[in-house]
């Protein structure tokens, strides 16, 4: 820690820090806040819950107000608004959950456990009231035709004489399927997550809790109800005034839900995406490797007719987009029956002329003798190539393979091209694009998804960097 | 040991002739020196009798067979090249493996080969460490030990001990000939230095402009130059050389009789008389007038350097004499010849 600190506070030669080191320094920060904070903010923004990231919320960090649960109930009352405490967070997330995810839960508990209003809104948003009703009509031999009660004409549901049926049940059992038919005065009773806020009480001016259902608007103040107080009333809230308390929260479901393929909404698994990445990447880059490298050796070390020729044609093909040539690739690899494989992204990436190129520049730079020396040693022109110019040359063929690894990772066009048409052959850059569809946009998963497809170069780039430097300089000045 | 035999050996790059039709016949067990100025083709000579580059015209026969279409790596050759050409990235263990390996040979004897040169080579505790971890003197011994341990018919070398400095190249020298008693192969040894190949040939072949200028015994070519040109590139200090004339058997300088009764005869009276610096008498009664520009006392030999007047040509000269001397720089001194070691070259510069 010491050295570190040593490290980062030297200066310029003299013990006080010089305008040099200050603006040096100034440098440095600025360059490292350059790079860091989109990547931050990425990383940041990819644990945002959905909610959080529709409603374009700032805050740096992944959290969520705390919520407070508003039910509503409609009886022979008239219509009702309670507040309800309490609650587990499931509860409020009911709806939203899968079946495995209910699977754990006992929602008859949480009902029973209530009474009064709160019973009848948590047995209606916890689905109860169907269950029941249904095992009622069932237990009482009750016309089974009330369970399609909604799609009967006036004229079946006075052959049915819901007051006759009515008539032989208890007072809880009518209210059940009154309910559960929505016969006025019944209504579904709801419950809704708000958000829980502090204000001044507009009356008293006491410090109170209240729910509102958002806490940005147009005008001064926001519509609230008291948490503590009667919830009936609503009252105007000084919007400066109101405070909402926030949880950290992070969404890992952005990243566990794509990865395992249980997203909703998303048609691939990105664990097959990632797969299928790595696959193209390391095979590609294997392949570029030793066919450029093999190239490279032919072109600066062997004399033949023609040498000149293939280098400036090779070298040639460096000034052609790889757009221009798009189509050609295209016909070529449906031609070939390579579309919708693997393989049609892998095999037409493998050589580079760049490549070419790079390694060309750094093995002419080993010295003829040596290969001569190998000849005199008996070696094969193969063994001269894998055992003398592939161990001399691997600065750079480090430094490409590190360049093939981003290329082959990063690519979108060639895939896009390839293997567009099949999707258990999608790389994460297809993967990724599966997010924004015309109707649906789900910039958490495609976030999260973001950063996984980060995660491979970023290594590369920690782990392998400094082959970059040296291949790329010592390529450069020779 | 092989017999090595170069039979109207040509080599033309497009139409550049660099080599013309050498012929040269090395016997088994010899050690033959290249020598001649740079350019002058020795090196690519070698290189053609090493198989690394192509023949243009005429035959390389080793024991007879001609070898110009046979890879270099099957001519049972081994080269100790300029540079070592060590494999870098491989230890010093590994390049001398490197040529057995490659020739699947038995991995004991592999090992019982790269010992024993090691151990010859005084190289085995430098035998895990790298090339860019030896001195040049290492080096040289490691590119030496991966030839030795090839076990090959004839040994080339191409000015292997130009890289180092006076005084290891001398004891090096004097190692490579010990490695020819000890070992006994023919070995061919390219360099430029006369004084290399003085010391350590049994037979030199002097190059000039891709042509033999004379093949012989070291002392025979000192002794009996067959041209102008050996005569001066062998021996140090240089071949004093001036302009003389020779008729009815007469050599003479300007007006100065030097000897006659000369059975040589040519048809041009301009000959060149050549006499080595330690072959000179200072006499008052001699035939020249040496002007004294500069002295050089080694304490044990001195040399003086100036000019001599033949007519009104002021020629260089250069005057060895044993011990220490009291001539000093500015005095005129004459200088009377060894006769018996004069050389005399007719206008062509042939050896009369």
């Amino acid at each position: 820690m010491s050295a570190v600190w040593s490290f980062l506070s030297r200066t310029h030669g003299h013990r006080r820090l010089s305008w040099v080191d200050w603006a040096s320094y100034a440098y440095l920060l600025i360059g490292v806040l350059v790079i860091l904070l989109p990547v931050l903010w990425i990383g940041l923004n990819s644990v945002k819950s959905q909610t959080q990231l529709e409603k374009n919320d700032l805050s740096l960090l992944p959290s969520d107000f705390v919520r407070v649960a508003r039910g509503t109930i409609h009886d022979e009352n008239g219509r009702r608004f309670v507040i309800l405490q309490n609650l587990p967070d499931w509860v409020l997330t009911w709806g939203a959950l899968a079946v495995e995810e209910r699977a754990g839960l006992d929602p008859e508990a949480i009902v029973n456990a209530r009474s009064d209003d709160e019973y009848y809104i948590l047995r209606s948003h916890l689905g109860l009231v169907d269950q029941q009703a249904r095992a009622l009509i069932a237990d009482q031999g009750l016309p089974s035709d009330l369970l399609k009660w909604r799609s009967l004409g006036n004229a079946a549901k006075a052959d049915l004489d819901l007051p006759m049926l009515l008539g032989q049940l208890a007072a809880s059992e009518r209210r059940l399927l009154l309910e559960f038919l929505g016969e006025p005065p019944f209504k579904p009773n709801k419950l809704i997550a708000q958000i829980l806020v502090t204000a001044p009480h507009p009356e008293t001016g006491v410090i109170e809790q209240f729910a509102v259902s958002s806490i940005t608007s147009r005008s001064n103040s926001i519509a609230g109800r008291s948490v503590d107080g009667d919830p009936s009333k609503v009252w105007k809230l000084d919007k400066d005034q109101v405070q909402a308390s926030r949880i950290f929260q992070p969404a890992w479901r952005n990243y566990l839900e794509p990865l395992s393929g249980n997203a909703n909404g998303v048609q691939v698994n990105f664990a097959q995406c990632f797969a299928n990445s790595m696959l193209v990447t390391v095979l590609a880059t294997l392949l570029t490797l030793l066919i450029n490298s093999m190239a490279a050796f032919a072109l600066s070390k062997y004399q033949f007719r023609g040498q000149r020729f293939f280098f400036v044609f090779i070298l040639a093909t460096l000034m052609v987009p790889p757009t221009i040539t798009l189509v050609g690739v295209f016909k070529m690899i449906s031609a070939t029956g390579l579309s919708g494989s693997l393989w049609g992204v892998i095999i037409p990436g493998a050589a580079t002329p760049a490549g070419v190129f790079l390694l060309r520049q750094y093995m002419l730079s080993i010295p003829d003798e040596l290969i001569e020396a190998a000849r005199m040693d008996a070696a094969s022109e193969w063994k001269i190539y894998w055992k003398i110019i592939v161990p001399l040359a691997l600065p750079a063929i480090a430094a490409l393979g590190i360049l093939s690894i981003i290329w082959r990772w990063n690519d979108l066009i060639l895939p896009l091209v390839a293997i567009a048409t099949s999707k258990e052959a999608y790389t994460i850059q297809l993967c990724l694009l599966e997010f924004s569809g015309e109707h649906v946009s789900q910039e958490h998963f495609r976030l999260a998804m973001t950063v996984v497809s980060l995660i491979p170069t970023t290594l590369v780039f920690v782990f392998l960097q400094r082959y970059i430097t040296t291949g790329i300089a010592s390529t450069g000045v020779k | 040991m092989a017999q090595l035999d170069l039979k109207n050996v040509t080599k033309k790059y497009g139409d550049l002739q660099v080599i013309h039709g050498i012929d040269l016949s090395i016997e088994s067990g010899e050690f033959c020196v290249f020598v001649g100025p740079s350019g002058c083709g020795k090196s690519t000579l070698l290189r053609m009798i090493a198989g690394l580059e192509p023949i243009t015209g005429g035959n390389v026969e080793i024991d007879g067979d001609v070898v110009n279409q046979i890879p270099a790596a099957q001519r049972g050759l081994a080269m100790v090249f300029q540079s070592y050409a060590l494999y870098p990235h491989m230890t010093v263990e590994e390049n001398l493996k490197f040529g057995l390996e490659n020739l699947r040979m038995p991995r004991e004897e592999v090992q019982a080969r790269v010992q024993e040169a090691a151990k010859m080579l005084q190289i085995e505790p430098l035998l895990s460490r790298r090339p860019g971890q030896l001195s040049g003197g290492q080096r040289q011994r490691v590119a030496i030990g991966r030839t030795v341990v090839r076990e090959p018919r004839i040994f080339l070398f191409d000015e292997p001990l130009s890289n180092l400095d006076a005084e290891l190249r001398v004891a090096m020298r004097g190692e490579v000939a010990a490695l020819h008693k000890r070992l006994g192969n023919t070995m061919v040894y390219v360099t430029h230095d006369q004084v290399e190949a003085m010391t350590m040939a049994d037979k030199i072949a002097v190059l000039r402009d891709g042509r033999v200028e004379q093949y012989g015994a070291p002392l025979e070519l000192y002794n009996q130059p067959a041209n102008r040109f050996v005569a001066g590139f062998i021996g140090s200090p240089k071949m004093n050389f001036l302009p003389a004339q020779l008729k009815d058997g007469t050599l003479s300088l300007g007006d100065q009789v030097v000897q006659s009764g000369l059975s040589a005869k040519t048809d041009d009276p301009n000959v060149t008389l050549g006499i080595r610096p330690n072959h000179l008498t200072v006499d008052d009664k001699g035939p020249v007038l040496f002007n004294v520009e500069s002295v050089e006392q080694l304490g044990g030999e001195s040399y003086l350097f100036g000019q001599v007047m033949i007519d009104t040509a002021r020629q260089e000269f250069t005057l060895h004499m044993a011990g220490q001397t009291a001539v000093s720089a500015g005095d005129q001194i004459r200088l009377s010849f060894d006769v018996e070691h004069m050389h005399v070259f007719d206008a062509k510069d042939q050896r009369l």
